[in-house]
């Protein structure tokens, strides 16, 4: 073990002299030193390791990054546990001094392993320098090497500490305001003496003494290994089930000598002690005659609980508490088992202590992180810099007509005459040509000759059936226009002989009367009036289908 | 008198034997106005009220030449009694002329202006309707002030807007009301100025006129 250790040291003598600029161009025998180095601290540290995989570090044919990670695995639970160590520490100072002071007077084991660690540590300390030199993959080990060998160093105190001085320390750093080593063990024991009965349990802590005795530092390190993953000594496998004995501390003499000492008359004596109680406690409604039963089963199945074995003694439990769940399934439910409950069903503020599962139907709140407020900005960014607004928008009403020309008022005194202004209106009347100022555009007339010649082509495809002749301008049209502008040119009066006889104007005989004129009788008579036109013509209709029906059927029977 | 043109000589052929021949048609000459009315001349006088006095003068001319020339009346002004007179001529085409002269001048001295009234020369169906504001409402003092002051609008705007939509000359006299123009159109501003008068603002007035205008120029 020494020339590994000191062919170890050499090469991080080694490694620490060469000159810093060398690290920058890879250098084999440079990588194989570190190699070398590694390889040494990881052993070293090995000891300490409690749960690292490897027994010692695999460099040949690895590169930087898994030897890294070899390291790692064994390091990470080292640098926890000297965390967990030195907050001990920072709490109570005294321990410290009663480690160097337990140091000093430490086994040669311990010792050796300090001397070793003291020797080791001077180089970590110096080897610390390297740590700016990270370029090289190949340094990656030794750093971590460092601070294996710093950890260490602290572990190696600690170790001596905890071998001597556990007789004095009974509660180590495990012990709170919460957890008392004293009350956990009488709890235990008193479980145990419930399921087991007080005899057993007697006779059991009897033998467990024996055997704690052998394996005091051991438990005493369980107990750390419990709370605080300490790893200073190998780990026993054997941790389960010591978990599962815990109840001693051999130091408590005096609850287990009670315990040691009870005699099977004081044993029967207390368990009659006991069998009362139990009495009371079972009794809730139940026959009396179920309880002495119970009472006599419990004491026959205390009397022979010793005598049943341990399966007998599991059936026995699962019995008990499929009587205890039939019971209750007896029992009305809770008011959370039964089905729609109203408030008045529940006790007061039930359903507060109740966590009760609503469908929530509305989606969780989002969580607004830094980043959603980012992507929000730059929506709104973008949508800016397009124009992209989601402004609502009015439909675009279809023009159902073409816009009418909207004459404004004039509000200025006519500069023409009204002279002028008739003639000029004449003039429209009787040159049919100049009618059409009313549109506005050439375009416009463009167009609607155009459309006309299409309709022309359309209703053509139908025959014609239905299309009235189109209206052309220059065919004549009957107007009612004065009969002299047929005839002359610009006539300086007009005479009032129209084209149209009167009768063709307007054929109306009778008192004609405005509908404003009408007297209620008026109105009365010419809506009955109307009536009676319409009937007569519908009757008229239906005569004629009858006969047309019956002309029809005629032909039908001669046929 | 001129005696009569005696009917083209009728050549009254002796009838033949056992034919009996009807006379034929006679042909009249149409009748001048003088012959008409029994060869008599016919007057017209139109009064000058004293504020149409100076414009009577100002614009002489512009009413003898259409008269004159173009109506064959005879037209002259009795200073003294202050009054137009209108005298058909020899060769007065129709008698109707002298009334249309006589309702010319009379237009003209109820306000309208010449070339506004010349249209009354030119076009038979143009009228003068008159009527007063106490014919539609009684308003005393300021209410009738302001009566008259809706009818004009500011600057004359609304009598304007009126004149215009409706094709019809206004004059606002006082608390009388003259309207030129062709029936209908007559009857379209009378009632706007009716509503005017009964206290409808000017707005209103102004969109039914819209309306009705659009209607009377959708008719070509």
């Amino acid at each position: 073990m020494v020339n590994p250790e000191e062919a170890g040291l050499q090469v991080l003598r080694r490694l620490k002299s060469t000159d810093p600029p060398t690290w920058l161009a890879p250098n084999p025998s440079l990588a194989q030193d570190a190699r070398a180095a590694s390889l040494h601290l990881f052993s070293s540290l090995q000891p300490f390791a409690p749960k690292s995989p490897f027994d010692r570090l695999l460099v040949d044919g690895f590169d930087a990054e898994q030897i890294w990670q070899q390291i790692d695995l064994q390091s990470q639970p080292l640098l926890s546990g000297l965390r967990r160590e030195l907050r001990r520490f920072e709490k109570n100072p005294a321990e410290i001094s009663d480690l160097f002071g337990g140091g000093e007077a430490s086994e040669g084991k311990g010792k050796g392993r300090g001397g070793g660690v003291d020797d080791l540590g001077g180089e970590g300390m110096e080897v610390d320098g390297f740590d700016e030199f990270d370029e090289d993959g190949d340094s990656d080990g030794e750093e971590d090497g460092e601070g294996g060998a710093e950890e260490r160093g602290v572990e190696g105190g600690e170790s001596g500490e905890s071998e001597e001085g556990e007789e004095e320390r009974n509660d180590g750093g495990i012990e709170d305001k919460f957890l008392k080593i004293k009350e956990l063990e009488e709890y235990l024991q008193k479980d145990e003496a419930r399921e087991y009965g007080l005899e057993d349990g007697s006779k059991k802590n009897k033998e467990k003494k024996t055997v704690a005795s052998d394996s005091d530092e051991e438990e005493e390190e369980d107990e750390e290994e419990e709370e605080g993953d300490d790893d200073d000594d190998d780990d026993d496998d054997d941790d389960d089930d010591e978990l599962g004995e815990f109840d001693v501390d051999d130091e408590d003499d005096g609850g287990m000598g009670k315990l040691g000492s009870a005699r099977y008359e004081d044993f029967f004596g207390g368990k009659k002690e006991k069998v009362a109680p139990r009495k009371y406690r079972s009794s809730d409604g139940l026959e009396s005659s179920t309880d002495d039963e119970g009472e006599e089963n419990g004491a026959d199945g205390n009397k022979g609980n010793h005598n049943l074995s341990t399966h007998e003694k599991e059936l026995l439990d699962l019995k008990a508490k499929i009587e205890q769940m039939e019971k209750s399934n007896l029992e009305p439910k809770t008011w959370t088992m039964q089905g729609e409950v109203t408030a008045a069903k529940r006790p007061k503020n039930s359903a507060l202590e109740v966590d009760l599962d609503f469908e929530h139907n509305v989606r969780p709140a989002p969580v607004i992180t830094e980043e959603v407020t980012a992507s929000l900005e730059e929506l709104i960014r973008n949508r800016i810099l397009e124009g992209h607004f989601d402004d609502v928008e009015k439909p675009p009403s279809l023009p159902t007509k073409a816009p009418r020309e909207i004459k404004e008022l004039d509000e200025n005194k006519s500069k023409r005459g009204l002279a002028e202004i008739y003639e000029e209106e004449y003039a429209q009347r009787t040159n049919l040509a100049s009618a059409p100022l009313s549109f506005s555009d050439e375009l416009k007339k463009e167009a609607s000759l155009l459309f006309k010649k299409v309709c022309l082509k359309l209703d053509a495809l139908s025959h014609f059936h239905f299309a009235p002749k189109p209206i052309i301008e220059d065919m004549s049209i009957q107007a009612n226009v004065p009969a002299l502008a047929m005839e002359e040119i610009a006539p300086l009066a007009v005479s009032d002989a129209a084209m149209l006889a009167p009768e063709e104007v307007f054929a109306g005989k009778g008192d004609i009367k405005d509908e404003t004129e009408l007297t209620q009788a008026d109105r009365k008579r010419r809506r009955a009036k109307k009536k009676r036109i319409n009937k007569a013509e519908a009757t008229k209709r239906m005569a004629k289908k009858g006969r047309e029906t019956a002309l029809n059927r005629g032909e039908g029977k001669e046929e | 008198m001129e005696p009569l043109p005696s009917p083209a000589s009728m050549d009254v052929e002796a009838p033949a034997p056992a034919e009996p021949t009807l006379p034929a048609k006679p042909l009249f000459a149409p009748l001048k106005a003088q012959e008409m009315s029994d060869g008599r001349v016919q007057f017209r006088k139109v009064s000058v009220p004293p504020h149409r006095y100076s414009p009577l003068k100002k614009s002489w001319m512009d009413i003898y030449t259409p008269v004159y020339e173009h109506m064959k009346i005879d037209i002259r002004m009795n200073l003294k009694a202050r009054k137009v007179e209108l005298k058909t001529r020899r060769d007065t085409p129709d008698v109707s002329n002298l009334q249309k002269c006589a309702d010319f001048v009379q237009a003209f001295m109820l306000g309208f202006d010449v070339p506004d009234a010349v249209a009354l020369l030119r076009l038979d169906e143009l009228y003068v309707e008159s009527f007063e504001i106490k014919d539609v409402k009684t308003l005393r003092g300021e209410h009738l002030s302001r009566a008259i002051g809706r009818l004009s609008g500011k600057g004359g705007k609304t009598k304007f807007a009126i004149e215009n939509a409706t094709k019809t000359r206004i004059v606002i006299a006082d608390s009388k009301i003259h309207i030129l123009g062709s029936f209908a159109n007559i009857k379209i501003a009378r009632d706007s100025l009716c509503s005017l008068i009964l206290g409808s603002p000017a707005g209103k007035v102004y969109s039914k006129l819209r309306a009705v205008s659009a209607r009377l120029a959708e008719r070509f």
